[in-house]
């Protein structure tokens, strides 16, 4: 039986925040919560293979109380099992108290009922940081890959899985034993609009709680604002950039664009990188 | 993760709107194990209106109501018609105290994205079950034609009960589905609405409208000038920080001389009287929302064997006097009431569920709607109290308050002559008859 472990985040949407001006904060006022979409992408491949398979989906989330709603939506697209990690003590984390406290997690979860694959999305839209999953296979041990866009083979008798990642030059195809842990892309899988009863099932779902008090014990050093070396200087919107010069090739002739545009790299003190490029 | 076995419910209701939440609520306080289905992904999140919000219905549904908080917006303390002329002029008829002093008011300005959540969240605490995110496509039915569950727009949709209360808002597909109305929507029976929501410092509309702080509120109909004399009706609500502005034109109107929605707005808040209050105003909102109003005549029939409709579903609206939400309500909670007998009874049938309209007659909402069947019909066929009369209104009492020097003999001769200059007397006459008439349903 495949057993697929997905971890999610809750995430403001985006597409709908602001900055603030003075602060350079995120406003998160009135900003709709939803699961983060690289996540949602991954929990849709995990589960389609769960349908092909045969088997369950467990998913793993930390963070506040709040965050059942998206253990919901992810019982809603079919997963079977959630686990929230929730506690004050947590608050605070960066990507390498996250990473730690997820590693403990699931490794409980492999342990009391193993898995063959873990999930993350590839990053979180409201970091951009894609540091979580990594950090979570190093401390689980397990083979990665990362920017997953397909799932060429997935064999739980031989114990491996074969994967596409995307490069911006090409496609990797990747060989890796079981279990391993992927960071996947949006083009993993489409998300399904889900059955009714698994609707059903996921509105009166309560997640598993699982805090600083137990099942587990995490190192008090180790999580939240303790365990966590990130330090925010500043934060802010880049300016916009200016809108390019045109020389246009038609007006001056080929060569003479060339030339003027190798000039221009020069006294901006970039003809080196745009040679490299070349090289 | 799908089985084989069937979904079922003592009651489902299609839309958590404020009829669907209201019939949730009774069944629920009853025992019944009740479905609240929803499109959006939350109650409220399709649901517009202009608007204010009656608290006797939702007092008949849930006395405590106040004790629960209700996301309601300023009390309307001051109420009643703002008449606009088009060369800039505005007369108000409004009233203030008296029964507009009540505490809890009468009517509250709300926002339905706010209110209809949380009306819905009461329902679930009766103990209702919502399911969002979730679209009705067609019913279940038994071999005598009776509803039996209903089937939705998700994979292994199907959901069983035996009496479904359809509360589906104004495109009432399902309706027609089941045959209880015999056509489609039709652009002469529809208003469509349309606002905007400006936001504006609380200390500045507190100014602007004249009001003491945010425990008073205006709500006034606007008439006139706005709709470009055609059949229409504006209207301007006081929120806590926000204006709610306007209108309601029949959309038969606005196809038939092609006019946008947003420029006709547009007007409106560029009209010297409606300007200054709305200037500077942030604009957070604009939409719009078709309103039943063909009346009586394009009710559909309220029940059959195991379902019941109510709300814009069923036609229940009065454009004169603004109801409707009140109605959606009253509405909700006698059919819920008349599932609840039905299931006492174990009979889901066309007959036991006849109670429904039979306790709407004894009560205002048929009553209402009867009275009031031929007024959509009127106001098509007298557009001049969309235009004549506001302006009219307007220049008799400029002329009234002003001292020119005359006699005052002269005075109301041109008072007289400014009616009958726009409307022969004997006219005038039989537009307040046929008005009459209109309303007192004769």
């Amino acid at each position: 039986m495949f057993h697929a472990l997905v971890a999610v985040k809750q995430v403001p949407d985006t597409t709908n925040i602001r900055i603030d001006p003075e602060t350079g904060n995120l406003v998160r006022e009135g900003v709709p919560a939803i699961m983060n979409p690289y996540d949602a992408h991954a929990l849709a491949e995990a589960i389609r293979w769960k349908r092909q398979l045969g088997g369950k989906v467990t998913v793993v989330s930390m963070g506040p109380p709040n965050f059942v709603v998206t253990i919901r939506e992810a019982i809603e697209m079919g997963a079977d099992r959630g686990v929230l990690v929730s506690d004050r003590k947590f608050a605070g984390a960066d990507t390498l108290a996250t990473s730690y406290v997820l590693a403990e997690t699931i490794q409980a979860i492999h342990e009391e009922d193993p898995i063959d694959v873990v999930f993350f999305g590839k990053q979180a839209i409201d970091g951009d940081t894609a540091q979580v999953g990594p950090g979570v296979a190093v401390r689980m041990g397990l083979p990665i890959v990362t920017y997953v866009v397909k799932i060429r083979e997935l064999d739980l008798e031989r114990r491996r899985i074969v994967a596409e990642r995307k490069t911006e030059r090409w496609t990797e195809v990747i060989e890796l034993p079981l279990p391993a842990l992927l960071t996947c892309e949006k083009e993993i899988a489409e998300i399904p609009f889900a059955p009714l009863p698994d609707l059903i099932r996921s509105l009166r779902y309560d997640p598993e709680m699982w805090t600083m008090s137990g099942p587990l014990e995490f190192d008090k050093g180790q999580v939240g604002v303790r365990g966590s070396p990130t330090i925010v200087f500043k934060m802010g919107t880049p300016p916009l950039p200016e809108a390019g010069e045109k020389i246009d090739a038609r007006e001056v002739g080929v060569a003479e664009a060339v030339k003027q545009t190798f000039a221009k790299a020069d006294a901006a003190g970039i003809l080196d990188t745009v040679l490299g490029g070349a090289r | 993760m799908s089985t084989n076995e069937k979904i079922r419910f003592d009651a489902i209701v299609v839309g958590a709107g404020l009829a669907g939440s209201a019939a949730a609520m009774v069944m629920a306080r009853a025992g019944l194990n009740v479905a609240l289905i929803e499109r959006g992904r939350k109650p409220g999140g399709k649901n517009y209106f202009g608007g204010a919000i009656y608290t006797h219905a939702i007092q008949e549904v849930l006395p405590d109501f106040m004790e629960r908080r209700p996301p309601f917006e300023r009390p309307v303390t001051e109420a009643g018609f703002w008449f606009l002329s088009s060369d800039g002029g505005l007369t108000k008829m409004m009233t203030s105290g008296g029964k507009l002093a009540n505490e809890p008011a009468d009517a509250y300005m709300a926002l339905r994205a706010t209110f209809d959540l949380w009306w819905a969240e009461q329902a679930q605490k009766e103990g209702a079950f919502l399911i969002p995110k979730t679209t009705v496509t067609d019913f279940i039915r038994a071999e005598d034609g009776r509803v039996i569950g209903v089937i939705t727009d998700r994979p292994d949709g199907e959901l069983y009960a035996p009496v479904v209360i359809i509360c589906e808002g104004v495109n009432n597909l399902l309706t027609q589905k089941l045959g209880l109305i015999s056509h489609d929507l039709v652009p002469a029976h529809q208003a469509l609405a349309f606002k905007q929501v400006l936001s504006l410092p609380m200390e500045t509309i507190n100014a602007r409208f004249g009001l003491p702080d945010a425990q008073h509120g205006v709500a006034a109909s606007v008439l006139g000038d706005i709709s470009l004399g055609l059949p229409g009706m504006g209207f301007i609500y006081t929120n806590k920080t926000t204006i709610s502005v306007g209108l309601g034109v029949m959309l038969e109107t606005l196809i038939e001389y092609r006019l946008k929605p947003y420029e006709v707005l547009q007007r409106y808040l560029q009209h010297p009287a409606i300007a200054p209050l709305v200037e500077g105003g942030q604009l957070l909102e604009y939409g719009g929302h078709l309103i039943p109003e063909g009346g009586w005549r394009e009710m559909p029939k309220l029940y059959t064997g195991g379902a019941m409709v109510a709300g814009d579903a069923a036609s229940m609206v009065n454009a004169l006097h603004w109801e409707g939400t009140n109605m959606a309500i009253i509405a909700g909670k006698v059919a819920g009431e008349t599932a609840v007998v039905a299931h006492q009874r174990g009979d889901f049938s066309e007959q036991t569920l006849a109670r429904y309209e039979e306790q709407l007659r004894e009560g205002f909402i048929l009553r209402d709607m009867k009275q009031y069947r031929n007024f959509s019909k009127f106001l098509d066929t007298h557009p001049q109290f969309m235009d004549v009369y506001p302006s009219f209104l307007n220049d008799a009492l400029g002329n009234f308050f002003s001292a020119y020097g005359k006699p005052k003999r002269q005075l109301f001769k041109e008072i007289y002559g400014s009616l009958t200059g726009r409307r022969p007397l004997f006219k005038a006459v039989g537009d307040i008859i046929s008005m009459g008439r209109a309303v007192l349903g004769w």
